[in-house]
């Protein structure tokens, strides 16, 4: 993902901030200002739907529900209580994030369209409630509202709002951005296409959604306060529905997927009404044609560049994924290894029924420390659900597993990696708009300090610089100790099934695991890429690491490991060295005969 | 409360859930086989009450204005594929094309000048309405959607948002900001158990399990049907059994629209329809449609006949937090659907 | 890379220059209408009489900037500083609703420049000397309604009304005729102006069993509860609110707005008014013009209220001192005196005074009573 524009691109952001900081001292029109602070105003909202709906997949049509608590708090503060604006400020701030987090407790949880309607649903309910409170003036709303002043000199002009707003576009900006390229951070990234992966990193991605919500809604929140204090006048029609659904609009049209598509889709919104406002009185004034015109312009800016007008943008800025880390950082704290031959896993009978369907009957295995298992069979003998019974995706019917002593039982695939069991996918699971290099530091996710140092402000304000450090630089050893150190900054989705595969295990391999477990690695390599993999297991155990093998590619396992299982309708059928397996009838019957 | 109440409030309430559900099941139609949430087709419901009007009062509809418009634009766009693109399909069926998009609106107007003045009868009227709005939905998809159809869902319901407001801007050019109300189609008033209920409400409630049944029979009995069906499962089968992915979309745009025009005829004798009406009774469908989790007809109608009849329970008790009470009570039933329907997708 | 920054700022500084320009020898005029969103079939008829308009405002020549605010307070303040920043006018017509209303005449405030207010409602105090709100407010226009309701013995009052701004303020204005008429408040029903349905609502309404329902709506939309009210067998007096007094209401609710009882400014009876009526002249000539342009019947209060600001606003620079140029805070100071000290001046809905203190424009003059007898408009004897 693309989205370093300030450490890759110098010149043009101190360009743009130079122009930011000398506009209304040049000789612009006034309205010029205006424009701009509502552009600002705009962003903010937008900013916190790149986050919430583009980077986390989490579609709201209610932000205009938050601008509006940030609006009405500080209205009822500063003109009832009269009290400070900026007293208002973090009052709406903490309302905001009350609200929003009840909310998020009770609808984050909802899946596919439901999600988006349940925005809609509590949007138009604050909506109305605005309305309907007498408190605050009801559809009248509240009028007489102050200034804000910053020590003593009140912001009443456009020119002189403008720099308070501005600096809370840039600050919102730069601090999504350092969320996005933090620890936290990388797993919001990781929310929308493989949640389930996150998890299985570590990663609590119900109370990330929720995260991302409460920061979505609290950058509303604060458009809400400056634009109560700059319009001085709050009344409920500014947060209704229409509202919430042209701030999705504008981060679309901008695009989603960047920061900045939040800010260049704000201004196309505005500039592009008041162009045809311009247009419109040539034609006539007696029909109302601008909302006709408007819909087309957008609808064509669509059809033309889908992705919104950042991808445009970004056609002329070269791409650089360079990251910036110290690579002589401390190392982060590691596992005490198990004694070679100790027992790091147990399986003992595991049942595991879907419905009347036995999927795994009574199987039993072990692992010592130092050991590669292969678990083979033909297909749907139960390799995959054996797979994610140990790795706590799904909950055995009956049996138990033993991890390093320890039962696994009811235990959350969150919790089992954090007890040292890494994985990788079946079918390859990265971020493929993620450089490769942060598509491995998720998997040192648990790894991190969470409150002071990797926690979710102190990424958002970068006081994460140490800890960043320290994740990057594992990340990069790991690669080079699966030999991918020169594909260290592309887009993981650029890379061969393979070399993904190779992503999946230094992955894996970050998070300090006891026991590795690989869910068919060979599945889909070509013949090279299967014996650079074979090269990589056997450099694995030769290091000491446990493997646990599920494969379904017999030549590759009987290269690669020290002990076989075989099953077959989720029951063993033959256990023993590769060459033992190898002259088993059973086997041969079931499954090699099978094949050949 | 009484019974006379209860009853007077649960026959409303059912009259609306009725053209819910159909404004719901048009949005499932074509979000099933072309993943658009179409949330303009609440203009359509809008624009066919509004021609209706006109034509009642003895004027040619501006939409007819409207279709032949879109009907030439869509044939220059047919042109430019044809000739620029060298795309030589459409250019051996842009004879048929040109009757199709240009001919047959221009002689929709005359027809339509021609019969306006003559005040004819209330089914002729809805006859011609509903004729007037069949072209619409292959016109809007070639032209807009056609182009976007690989996008993703937020970025076509965004899409479909700026549409949306086009065809709003376009709705009050053309029929202006005051609401209307047709004539009925039927002014027996019947007396059902005490209840007063009209002979309008039946006939929309009537209508709209026939359509039901209707709907089910096209899906699961005849080919295109079938077919439609198996676009939205998977686009490749469907081209298996002979039916484009783009055609398909043009047929569920054509379906869904004339659904929603047939609501709106049928529902302006009862209420008023302004040229904004629309959007917000589209509203209440979509609510349905996702109860319905916008794959199931059965769920969706079911969805409609909660939001009417809260709806019109909530204005009796508290009118004042009407919308309140009915969009806060959505939210657990869509906690309930989520939670239940997961393995369903 | 400073060459670059220093051209660009150049650049933009000559393009500045070149828009600060601007000629002061005619009047500038900002209207800021609702002429889309929910307030369209206000603003619409308002955007009509502003293209009527004559070409010279006083003895001098007249420019108009029109702009639309979506019913959007947010639109309406930028609109305000475009028309004052951008387009520096000397004066604001608008906007058309409350909400929108309030946001434009804030930023005109700041910038000391006049609002005419096409929305009644009563000034901040931070708006007060720059904000002139025409309409008559709901209290005048209410006054002559409970007076009919006493005459009429009418002792339970139900009450539906919108629930916005409108429906709000004529709610609020009840209270304070209860006690002097006698008047007991039996129910109080609020609707959407875009709901399709208000059987529950009536039915509470009946069930209260009133003599009269006031409906606070304006517009097609308060046809609703009437029709709804008709059919359910409502005998008593339906009482509506100035925002219904136009002709897509009669042709929208046939029968069910007979004997309906309205107030609204004269304009809307311009014939039937006694030819000694103050606004005979203004409301005829006004009438003339709007029909000949917009068909037989088009009349409605909304479209006089711009009327009416633009003859407020003639009679204003009329009394500027010649030697003061439009475009000038000089002028823009005088045309605030000027329409303050506005006296007795005949519009097309009543007559127009204003003074240091008052914030309503219009007395008891700008009330007439109508009814609806066989489908028109007729006066309340």
């Amino acid at each position: 993902m693309k989205l370093r524009v300030f450490s890759s691109l110098p010149i043009l952001p101190s360009f743009f901030l130079i122009i930011m900081v000398a506009l209304p001292l040049l000789p612009v029109p006034g309205y010029w200002i205006t424009l701009i602070n509502y552009i600002g105003l705009y962003s903010l909202v937008a900013l916190g739907l790149v986050l919430l709906t583009g980077i986390g997949g989490l579609t709201s049509f209610g932000q205009a529900a938050f601008v509006g608590i940030g609006a009405y708090t500080t209205a009822y503060f500063s003109t009832a209580m009269d009290v400070s604006p900026w007293f208002g400020l973090f009052i709406g701030l903490g309302l905001t994030l009350i609200s929003a987090l009840a909310i998020g407790m009770i609808t984050l949880r909802m899946a596919g369209h439901f999600l988006p309607l349940a925005t809609i649903a509590w949007g138009l309910s604050l909506y109305y409630l605005f309305g309907t409170l007498e408190v605050l003036g009801q559809y009248d709303g509240l009028l007489g509202l102050p200034a804000i002043s910053f020590f003593g000199f009140e912001l009443r002009s456009s020119e002189e709002i403008y720099y308070l707003i501005w600096l809370f576009v840039l600050l919102a900006v730069w601090s999504v951005n350092n969320l996005l390229n933090s620890r936290p951070g990388r797993a919001i990234r990781a929310l929308r296409d493989g949640p389930e992966m996150a998890e299985a990193m570590g990663v609590n991605t119900q109370w990330k959604k929720v995260v991302i919500f409460l920061y979505a809604a609290a950058l509303a929140s604060v458009s809400g306060w400056l634009f109560a204090h700059m319009q001085r006048a709050v009344s409920p029609s500014p947060f209704n529905l229409v509202s919430g659904i042209e701030y999705l609009f504008m981060a679309v049209l901008g695009g989603i997927l960047h920061v900045w598509g939040a800010v260049i889709g704000a201004a196309a919104f505005i500039l592009s009404k008041e162009l045809i406002q311009g247009i419109v009185p040539l034609v006539g004034i007696e029909v109302n044609i601008e909302l006709i015109i408007f819909g087309m312009m957008i609808a064509l800016v669509l059809i033309f560049a889908r992705n919104g007008l950042w991808s445009l943008v970004e056609h002329f800025i070269p791409p650089n994924r360079k990251i910036e880390f110290n690579p002589d950082a401390a190392p982060l704290t590691k596992r005490i290894k198990p004694e070679v031959g100790s027992r790091v896993l147990t399986v003992n009978s595991i049942v595991k029924r879907f419905g009347g369907l036995v999927a795994v009957n009574g199987l039993s295995f072990h692992i010592d420390a130092g050991e590669v298992l292969g678990l083979i069979g033909p297909n749907g003998a139960g390799k995959s659900t054996t797979f994610n019974l140990v790795t706590g995706t799904l909950s055995a019917t009956e049996g138990d597993i033993h991890f390093c002593g320890e039962s696994l039982k009811g235990e959350h695939a969150r919790e089992i990696v954090a007890r040292g069991l890494g994985r990788t996918f079946q079918h390859v699971q990265l971020i493929p708009d993620m450089t490769v290099i942060e598509n491995v530091a998720l998997g040192a996710y648990l790894r991190g300090s969470f409150s002071a140092q990797g926690g979710v402000i102190a990424s958002l304000f970068k006081l994460n610089k140490n800890e960043e450090d320290r994740a990057l630089a594992e990340a990069s050893r790991q690669l080079k100790r699966v030999g991918l150190e020169d594909e260290m900054y592309q887009e993981a989705g650029s890379l061969s099934l393979g070399k993904q595969r190779v992503v999946e295990i230094a992955r894996a391999l970050c998070s300090d695991p006891l026991l590795l477990l690989l869910d068919e690695p060979a599945a889909g390599l070509r013949h090279k890429e299967k014996e650079e993999l074979a090269d990589l297991v056997l450099q694995l155990k030769s290091e000491g690491m446990s493997l646990l093998l599920v494969e379904h590619d017999m030549d590759f396992v009987m290269n690669v490991t020290d002990r076989i299982l075989v099953v077959e309708f989720g029951t063993p059928i033959a256990t023993g060295t590769p060459s033992e397996i190898r002259e088993n009838p059973k086997v041969i019957e079931a499954y090699l005969g099978g094949i050949e | 409360m009484d019974w006379f109440i209860a009853g007077f409030l649960v026959q409303d309430g059912l009259t609306a859930a009725a053209v819910y559900a159909l404004i719901a099941f048009s949005m499932v139609l074509i979000f099933s086989v072309t993943r658009v949430i179409f949330i303009g087709i609440g203009e359509f419901l809008s624009f066919a009450a509004l021609s209706m009007a006109a034509l009642q009062s003895g004027n040619v509809p501006a939409t007819v204005l409207l279709l032949i418009g879109l009907g030439f634009i869509t044939f220059m766009a047919l042109l430019w594929q044809a000739f620029i693109g060298k795309n030589t399909r459409i250019r051996e069926q842009l004879l048929i094309d040109a009757i199709k998009l240009i001919v047959v609106p221009v002689v929709f107007y005359f027809v339509l000048s021609f019969y306006a003045p003559m005040r004819g009868n209330v089914l002729i009227d809805i006859t011609l309405i509903l004729l007037l709005m069949l072209p619409f939905g292959g016109m809007i998809y070639r032209i807009f959607y056609q182009p976007i159809a690989e996008a993703s869902v937020l970025i076509l319901l965004i899409f479909s948002v700026a549409i949306h407001f086009s065809l709003l801007g376009l709705g009050l050019l053309m029929f202006g900001p005051e609401g209307v109300r047709t004539l009925l189609i039927t002014d027996v008033n019947i007396n059902l158990l005490g209840i007063p209920v009209t002979g309008q409400a039946i006939f929309i409630v009537i209508l709209t399990l026939v359509l039901i049944a209707a709907l089910w029979l096209f899906f699961t009995r005849s080919l295109t049907g079938k077919a439609l069906q198996a676009t939205a499962v998977n686009s490749r089968g469907a081209h298996l059994v002979g039916i484009g992915s783009h055609e398909a979309g043009r047929l569920a745009f054509t379906l869904g629209i004339v659904l929603a025009a047939l609501c709106g005829v049928m529902i302006s004798p009862i209420a008023t329809i302004a040229y904004d009406t629309g959007f917000l009774i589209a509203l209440k469908g979509f609510v349905a449609a996702i109860i319905g989790g916008l794959y199931s007809f059965p769920v969706s109608a079911l969805g409609a006949i909660l939001v009417g009849i809260v709806e019109v329970f909530s204005a009796f008790w508290a009118s004042t937090y009407k919308e309140i009470i009915v969009f806060t009570l959505i939210i657990p039933v869509l906690l309930w659907q989520s939670l239940n329907g997961k393995h369903h997708h | 890379m400073i060459k670059k920054i220093c051209k660009w700022a150049l650049a933009s500084a000559v393009i500045a220059l070149a828009i600060n320009v601007h000629a002061s020898d005619s009047v500038k005029v900002g209207v800021i209408l609702s002429t889309t969103g929910p307030a369209a079939s206000l603003g619409i008829p308002e955007r009509n009489t502003i293209s009527l308009l004559p070409t010279t405002l006083g003895d001098r020549k007249v420019e108009y900037i029109m702009l639309d605010d979506e019913t959007d307070p947010g639109v309406a303040g930028r609109n305000a500083r475009r028309l004052i920043e951008q387009e520096k006018v000397d004066v604001i017509i608008g906007s058309t609703a409350v909400p929108t209303s309030i946001a434009a005449a804030e930023v005109a405030a700041e910038n000391q420049t006049v609002t005419i207010s096409l929305a009644p409602y009563i000034p901040t105090e931070n708006q007060h000397p720059w904000t002139f709100p025409l309409p008559q407010t709901v209290a005048v226009m209410s006054e002559s309604l409970f007076a009919d309701m006493a005459k009429q013995g009418i002792k339970r009052l139900a009450y539906i009304g919108f629930s916005d701004n409108w429906g709000q303020a004529w709610l609020a204005d009840i209270d304070r005729h209860l006690i002097k008429h006698g008047l007991e408040l039996v129910a109080t029903e609020r609707y959407a102006r875009s709901d399709r349905s208000v059987a529950g609502q009536i039915l509470r309404v009946l069930g209260s069993r009133p003599d009269a329902v006031l409906i606070g709506a304006s517009g097609t939309p308060g046809v609703l509860p009437m029709s709804t009210l008709r059919e359910r067998g409502f005998k008593g007096v339906i009482y509506q609110t100035h925002g219904m007094a136009n002709q897509d209401v009669l042709r929208l609710a046939g029968s069910s707005a007979e004997g309906m009882i309205l107030p609204t400014g004269a304009v809307l009876v311009a014939e039937l008014l006694p030819e000694n009526h103050p606004s005979k002249r203004q409301a005829t000539e006004f009438v003339k013009s709007y029909e000949s342009r917009h068909g037989e019947g088009s009349r409605n209060n909304f479209a006089a209220y711009a009327y009416d600001a633009y003859l407020l606003l003639n009679d204003a620079v009329k009394r500027i001192d010649g030697s003061i140029k439009p475009g000038t805070p000089a002028f823009r100071n005088a045309l605030r005196d000027k329409i303050e000290n506005t006296h007795e001046l005949a519009v097309s809905h009543g007559v127009v005074s204003w003074g240091v203190n008052q914030r309503s424009a219009f007395d008891a003059r700008g009330a007439v009573l109508i009814t609806v007898k066989d489908g028109n408009w007729a006066l309340v004897e």
